[in-house]
């Protein structure tokens, strides 16, 4: 076996141990969703309830005062902020991945609820399979939007070295060639017809 | 043939098949995670149909049954979803892997408006990635989702068949266990800190 055959066959196997958890989750959470049927909506359990007393800057966007409420909380991390309602409250909800929190906070009185969804398996799935990008200001975002290009870059790199392989092995070469026709002429056909 | 003989086969040859898949899903993966830089606001349309037109649309309850009548005014067929943006409002969304169209039916003026989509080249490729489910009517419909699947289990038969793999080289143990464990905690640290 040569060097660079070598080498090759190393990475495209150290890649894939290191991905394994990356790679399991996509697999079990796409058949999650390709098998989901409508209505299933998120269910929220009360954590605790409390009056916020902080003040925000004049002009504080929603935006703002989700970041300021998270911080003084200890729960800063990716988030998203909606409203004011047609009742002036924001509702802040904390990207978790396990359960994510919402918060809904109201600046006429005050009043901050804390709620958290109650887990289910398939929407803590769904909710990791679709995090990615790099939006976010935060370092451990990012590291995993980097990770999901990373999990990108090996999958192209797998194919690339799988064909290298298998074109090594002279006995697979028919079968190989075949499988691989069969396959492609498949997604052709899915392609032009649905 | 020996049972060790077998695993590197079925790996090699599950591969070669669904290689088109993959390499679908890996590429796809792209506009995802780095929507900001492919993100031009919303698709031209163009509208191909605004008429009087009246029909009975059931107050709850599925409506699928309608969504294919409009088709049918519409002059179209194939995979659709069908949604209410508004208690006014009936919307069939249909679409292909290389066109969409989006049929409204406003109740209240009794008015059908079909318009079609110009979409950029890069929702070629996610509207593959995000396609499947078995709710579409159509035979090919369900093929291609049964297809998901077995894309996914293949890469489940991958990790397994590949972690034993790497197990039958004792050389290379000490690295496939640094790989292995460093992916895991890896992940474990996102799952937690994220």
């Amino acid at each position: 076996m040569g060097m660079i055959s070598r080498l090759i066959r190393r990475t495209h196997m150290y890649f894939a141990l290191f991905l394994v958890p990356w790679m399991l989750m996509y697999a079990v959470s796409t058949m999650t969703m390709n098998h989901r049927s409508e209505g299933a909506a998120a269910r929220w359990e009360k954590e605790r309830e409390e009056t916020y007393t902080g003040t925000f800057p004049s002009g504080a966007t929603p935006r703002v005062m989700a970041r300021q409420i998270l911080i003084s909380l200890g729960m800063d991390g990716a988030h998203a902020a909606r409203g004011p309602s047609p009742d002036g409250k924001i509702t802040i909800f904390r990207n978790e991945p396990i359960a994510q929190r919402r918060l809904t906070f109201s600046p006429a009185d005050g009043k901050l609820l804390v709620e958290r969804e109650v887990f289910r398996a398939s929407a803590f799935l769904e909710r990791f399979h679709r995090r990615r990008g790099f939006e976010h200001p935060y370092a451990l975002a990012d590291a995993w939007a980097f990770s999901v290009d990373l999990a990108i870059f090996a999958m192209v790199f797998w194919v690339a070295s799988g064909l290298w392989m298998w074109w090594e092995m002279r006995p697979t070469r028919g079968w190989g060639a075949l499988t691989l026709a069969l396959g492609l002429g498949l997604f052709t056909l899915f392609l032009v017809t649905i | 043939m020996s049972f060790h003989l077998v695993v590197r086969r079925t790996h090699l040859y599950l591969a070669m098949f669904l290689l088109s898949w993959f390499l679908m899903y890996a590429v796809s993966s792209v506009p995802f995670s780095h929507a900001e830089r492919f993100n031009r606001g919303p698709a031209p349309r163009t509208v191909r149909l605004d008429r009087p037109y009246e029909l009975a649309v059931p107050e709850s309850g599925d409506l699928r049954a309608v969504g294919a009548q409009l088709l049918r005014e519409a002059g179209l067929q194939g995979a659709h979803g069908v949604y209410r943006p508004n208690p006014k409002q009936l919307n069939v969304y249909r679409f292909d892997f290389w066109a969409s169209s989006e049929i409204n039916y406003f109740q209240d003026q009794k008015r059908l408006r079909v318009l079609d989509y110009q979409r950029p080249w890069h929702q070629f490729l996610t509207g593959m990635h995000a396609r499947g489910g078995f709710q579409q009517e159509t035979f090919l419909n369900d093929a291609w989702a049964v297809l998901v699947d077995l894309v996914q289990m293949g890469i489940l038969f991958w990790i397994a068949s590949g972690i034993y793999m790497w197990w039958k080289i004792p050389q290379v143990r000490g690295w496939g266990w640094l790989a292995l464990g460093g992916g895991a905690a890896s992940a474990v640290v996102f799952l937690v800190g994220l």
